[in-house]
C-alpha cells in the first residue's frame, strides 16, 4: 500500500501540509523564502516559530534547500479549535483515541520518500569521500591548529539534506541512525522504531506534555505494532499543543538542524537560520562588501557567501580561537564543495584579525556590516558593553558608506545599546526591528541605515576618542567564558 | 588574504596619515577556483584603488598581464574582466606579512589571516 513507485503517474505525487520551525521572528522571512523557492503561501501559526504551507509531495527536494527553516515537518492533522475534555482522565483517553482515526498513510509516505532522498545523498557521497573529523584537518593545515582543536567542541549529529550541495558535514552519529532506519525504510516486515514528542504551551490543560506523549504514544504503538525507543527512533511523532490549536506531525528533520555550515564551535555559535534571517533583512546587493566585525565562528559571512555569492564578505575578530575557527569552517566547506566538483569551489569571503573599535580599514569602503554582538549574559559583561558599543557604531559608522549603508546587529542588551544609538542619529538611523528568542534569552536584531553626512562632520565625531585600552581588554575577554 | 581585502586594509598605527596601501610580502601565495560573475567585477572596479591593486598584484607575483592602467569601456570587456577576477578573488596570500609604508610597522600574515592587532602604545 505504501509503495514508492515515481514511475506511476499521477497516484504517485499528492499534495501534503508541511510545517516548519524557524527562529521566532523571522516567520515573514521563512515565508517569503517559501513563496520564493516553492512558490507556496505560507501560514504563520500564533505558535510562534512555526509557519505552514501546502506542496506537492514532488518538491520534497525543493523544500530542503530552504535557509530559514530549523525544522520541517509534515502535517497528519491540524485542529485549529480543538475540545479538550474537562477531566484528565478522558482528555488522555481522547487522545489515545484518536490515534487510530488519524490520516497516517500520505504523511508516511512522505517520511518514505523523505529516508529515500537521505539514503541517496549518503550513499553517493559516502562513495567519494572518506570521513575525516575535525582534529585530524589539523595535521595539514600547520601547528596552530593543535590549540583551536583542543577547544572545539564535538560536532553534534547534523543529517545530511538532499539538493543543497554546501551543507554536508562530519556526522558519526548519524550512521547509528541511518542503520536503524534501513530496516524500517526498505518496506521489508522490519519493526519501525519511533517516539512520540509533545510540546504544550498553554494554561487551560489539564494534563502535561509527558503525560500526553505517554498515552497518545501508547495508542500509537498498539494502532501500527511499531517499538517505542526514545533514542534510536526511525519515526518522530509530533504532538504540538498549544491553547486550543492541536497539530500532530511526523518529523523529517533531525534535532539541531541549525548549525549547518559550522564544523568548528565556539561557546556562542549562532544558528544558520538566523544568520540567514539577518542576511535577508538587508539585502545583499551585487558588489556589495559585508563585514562581521565580531564574526566569531563565521557563522554569518559564512551563509552569507553560500547564500548570496554575488557579494563579497569580511569576517574579523580579535580572538585568536575565533579567527582559527571561522577559517577552519571555511576550509571545511572548501573541500566539501572540492570533493563535490561541480565547478570553481572558492568562496567569497576572507577572515581578518583585527579589534572592532579601531579597524584597518578604510573610511566608507563597507556596504554592510551585519553581527551578533556581545551579550551581557552569554559573553562579556553588561558593564563592558556600556563602553563598547558606542565604540564600536562610531567605528562602524567609519568604515560604512554614508547614504547607501547598512548595519544589521543582533543584541540581547537593548538598554544600553538603544541609548548609544540615541546618541549617534546623525551616524545611523533605526529602519527596523525584529524580536527574536536566542536560546530563551529576548534580543533584538537591529537593521540601521548610516545616514548620508561623511564622517568627522557630525557633532558625534568631534568627540574624544575613547580609550582604545578599555575597548581592546573589553574585546579580548569576549571569550573568556 | 585575498587581494580584494588587501585593497581595503589600511594602516592604523597613531600618528599615521599615509597608512595606505600596505606593502605585501608574501612567502606562501595560493591561487583557488571562484566562479566569475562579470557584473561583481564590474561593479567592485570603481570600489577600487585601481593603482594599489595593480601594485599588489606585482608584489606577489601575479600581475601577468593586467593593465597598469584602467581600461575604458572594462564593462563589456569580458576578457578584462577575468583577469581582474582572478586578482581580486582567486589570488591569496597565505604567509608573510604587511608593511605600513608610513611607520614601517610589519602586520603578520598567518594562513591567510592578516593580524592588524595594535598593541597599547600605538593605537
Amino acid at each position: 500500500i505504501l509503495s514508492l513507485s515515481r514511475t506511476e503517474e499521477g497516484n504517485s505525487q499528492f499534495t501534503v501540509t508541511m510545517g516548519a520551525t524557524v527562529p521566532t521572528g523571522f516567520e515573514h522571512c521563512a515565508a517569503e523564502e517559501v513563496r520564493e523557492k516553492l512558490g507556496a503561501e505560507a501560514k504563520i501559526s500564533k505558535d510562534r516559530g512555526r509557519i505552514y504551507f501546502q506542496m506537492s509531495s514532488d518538491s520534497l527536494p525543493l523544500v530542503h534547500q530552504l535557509r530559514s527553516v530549523d525544522n520541517l515537518f509534515v502535517v497528519v492533522k491540524e485542529y485549529v479549535d480543538y475540545q479538550f475534555k474537562d477531566s484528565k482522565e478522558e482528555t488522555l483517553k481522547d487522545l489515545q483515541d484518536l490515534a487510530s482515526k488519524l490520516p497516517w498513510t500520505n504523511p508516511l509516505e512522505v517520511w518514505k520518500l523523505n529516508n529515500v532522498l537521505k539514503k541517496r545523498r549518503w550513499r553517493r557521497r559516502g562513495a567519494n569521500v572518506s570521513r575525516p573529523n575535525p582534529s585530524s584537518d589539523g595535521a595539514k593545515e600547520g601547528t596552530q591548529e593543535g590549540a583551536a582543536d583542543t577547544e572545539t567542541q564535538s560536532l553534534e549529529a547534523e543529517p545530511e539534506q538532499p539538493g543543497r550541495v554546501e551543507e554536508d558535514y562530519e556526522d558519526n552519529q548519524g550512521q547509528q541512525d541511518k542503520g536503524s532506519a534501513e530496516t524500517g525504510a526498505e518496506g521489508t516486515p522490519g519493526v519501525l522504531k519511533f517516539r512520540v514528542t509533545c510540546n504544550r504551551a498553554g494554561d487551560k490543560h489539564s494534563f502535561t506534555s509527558n503525560e500526553a506523549a505517554r498515552d497518545f504514544g501508547g495508542a500509537v504503538q498498539e494502532f501500527f505494532q511499531w517499538k517505542a525507543d526514545m533514542t534510536k527512533f526511525d519515526v518522530e511523532v509530533l504532538l504540538n499543543i498549544h491553547n486550543n490549536e492541536v497539530v500532530i506531525g511526523v518529523a523529517l528533520t533531525e534535532e539541531s538542524l541549525h548549525r549547518r555550515n559550522i564544523s568548528h564551535f565556539g561557546p556562542t555559535t549562532l544558528r544558520s537560520t538566523l544568520a540567514y534571517g539577518m542576511l535577508r533583512l538587508c539585502k545583499p546587493q551585487v558588489s556589495d562588501v559585508i563585514i562581521d566585525p565580531m564574526c566569531g565562528t563565521g557563522a554569518i559571512p559564512l551563509e552569507g557567501a553560500l547564500e548570496w555569492k554575488h557579494s563579497y564578505y569580511l569576517a574579523g575578530d580579535n580572538n585568536d580561537q575565533a579567527v582559527n575557527r571561522t577559517v577552519n569552517n571555511v576550509a571545511h566547506i572548501h573541500r566539501k564543495r572540492q570533493e563535490k566538483g561541480c565547478g570553481p569551489w572558492g568562496l567569497p569571503i576572507d577572515t581578518v584579525q583585527w579589534n572592532l573599535c579601531r579597524l584597518p580599514l578604510k573610511t566608507a569602503s563597507v556596504d554592510i556590516i551585519i553581527t551578533d554582538m556581545p551579550f551581557g549574559k552569554r559573553m562579556g559583561s553588561k558593564k563592558r558593553n556600556w563602553d563598547l558599543y558606542p565604540s564600536c557604531l562610531r567605528e562602524m559608522a567609519r568604515v560604512c558608506r554614508p547614504g547607501t549603508g547598512k548595519a544589521v546587529l543582533l543584541t540581547q542588551d537593548k538598554k544600553c545599546f538603544a541609548k548609544a544609538l540615541s546618541r549617534m542619529g546623525g551616524l545611523w538611523r533605526k529602519s527596523h526591528t525584529v524580536w527574536v528568542n536566542i536560546g530563551g534569552l529576548h534580543a533584538g536584531v537591529y537593521l540601521l541605515k548610516r545616514v548620508a553626512s561623511a564622517f568627522g562632520e557630525t557633532p558625534e565625531d568631534t568627540d574624544e576618542r575613547r580609550d582604545p585600552r578599555g575597548a581592546e581588554t573589553a574585546g579580548e575577554e569576549k571569550e573568556e567564558n | 588574504m585575498k587581494l580584494l581585502t588587501h585593497n581595503m586594509l589600511t594602516s592604523h598605527v597613531k600618528g599615521v596619515t599615509k597608512g595606505y596601501p600596505l606593502l605585501i610580502k608574501a612567502t606562501e601565495v595560493k591561487v583557488s577556483e571562484v566562479e566569475f560573475n562579470p557584473q561583481f567585477v564590474s561593479r567592485m572596479i570603481p570600489k577600487l584603488e585601481w593603482s594599489a591593486l595593480v601594485q599588489a598584484a606585482e608584489e606577489v607575483g601575479h600581475l601577468n598581464d593586467l593593465p597598469t592602467e584602467l581600461l575604458p569601456d572594462y564593462e563589456n570587456n569580458e576578457e578584462f574582466l577575468r583577469k581582474v577576477h582572478r586578482v581580486l578573488l582567486e589570488v591569496e596570500v597565505l604567509e608573510g606579512s604587511l608593511r605600513c609604508p608610513e611607520s614601517g610597522r610589519e602586520f603578520p600574515i598567518s594562513r591567510g589571516i592578516p593580524n592588524m592587532l595594535l598593541n597599547e602604545d600605538e593605537a
